[in-house]
């Protein structure tokens, strides 16, 4: 069957961008059809991708991960965005911060970069409150 | 009515996506059962880009046997996957010549 190729063909690709073998990406000049499949596959489709053995944890639940996952449903309750939305920015952040960065650091990332692409906050208010905050938690350390 | 009753043999289209997707690239032009209706509810493909009043379609469940998804699937005959489509992904499974 033609399809099981093209998959092996598109999964060898996705394997070469898989964070623990890299294939240089230097802004090439020109770049072939499956090469230009493989960047952009979507990256939360993993399913066939070789991984290794991964230890168990049991972790407890952070107050920012908390407030995060509330503000983010409260954005969807306000017709902000939708669960599907937020899924497409993740992935839109590429493979490098969408698995550098922890599960829900990548939900509060987008929801910013939502609010921003929305017109519902600016650039200079979401600094302007960065810099609040740190100056709050400078005075209290 | 759904275009697909629940044992009916599907193949996944295998149509090109330029961005976001949630129909996984292995389960493209590969073969399964309907075994579940899901409810309508708007295709990720408008959802996902904020078109909350887009398109809404019948959403199936289906089931693959790994066999016919993993060339080089080591376990069981029996083992399945499960994945769930909207109609638009599928079509009508060609009669398969033993």
């Amino acid at each position: 069957m033609s399809s099981h190729t093209n998959f092996d063909v598109l999964q060898k690709r996705v394997r070469a961008l898989a964070p623990e073998e890299h294939t240089v990406l230097d802004s090439p000049p020109t770049i072939s059809n499956d090469f230009f499949d493989a960047l952009r596959h979507v990256v939360h489709d993993v399913g066939g991708q070789p991984d290794g053995p991964m230890a168990y944890k049991e972790k407890e639940e952070e107050d920012w991960e908390a407030r995060t996952y509330v503000t983010c449903e409260c954005l969807a309750w306000r017709g902000v965005w939708s669960a599907e939305e937020r899924r497409r920015a993740e992935n839109d952040l590429g493979e490098t911060l969408y698995f550098g960065l922890p599960y829900y650091a990548r939900w509060i990332m987008v929801a910013a970069k939502t609010l921003i692409n929305k017109g519902i906050i600016t650039p200079d208010e979401l600094s302007a409150k960065l810099e609040e905050v740190r100056q709050r938690l400078e005075v209290k350390s | 009515m759904s275009k697909y009753q629940v044992g009916d043999r599907v193949t996944v289209r295998d149509a090109p996506t330029m961005f976001h997707t949630r129909t996984q690239a292995f389960t493209r032009g590969r073969t399964g059962v309907v075994v579940e209706h899901r409810p309508e509810w708007v295709i990720p493909e408008d959802e996902a880009w904020g078109r909350d009043n887009g398109r809404t379609e019948r959403f199936y469940v289906v089931r693959f046997n790994q066999r016919d998804l993993w060339a080089d699937y080591t376990g069981s005959d029996s083992d399945t996957l499960e994945s769930e489509f909207s109609e638009r992904w599928l079509m009508p499974a060609k009669e398969e010549t033993k």
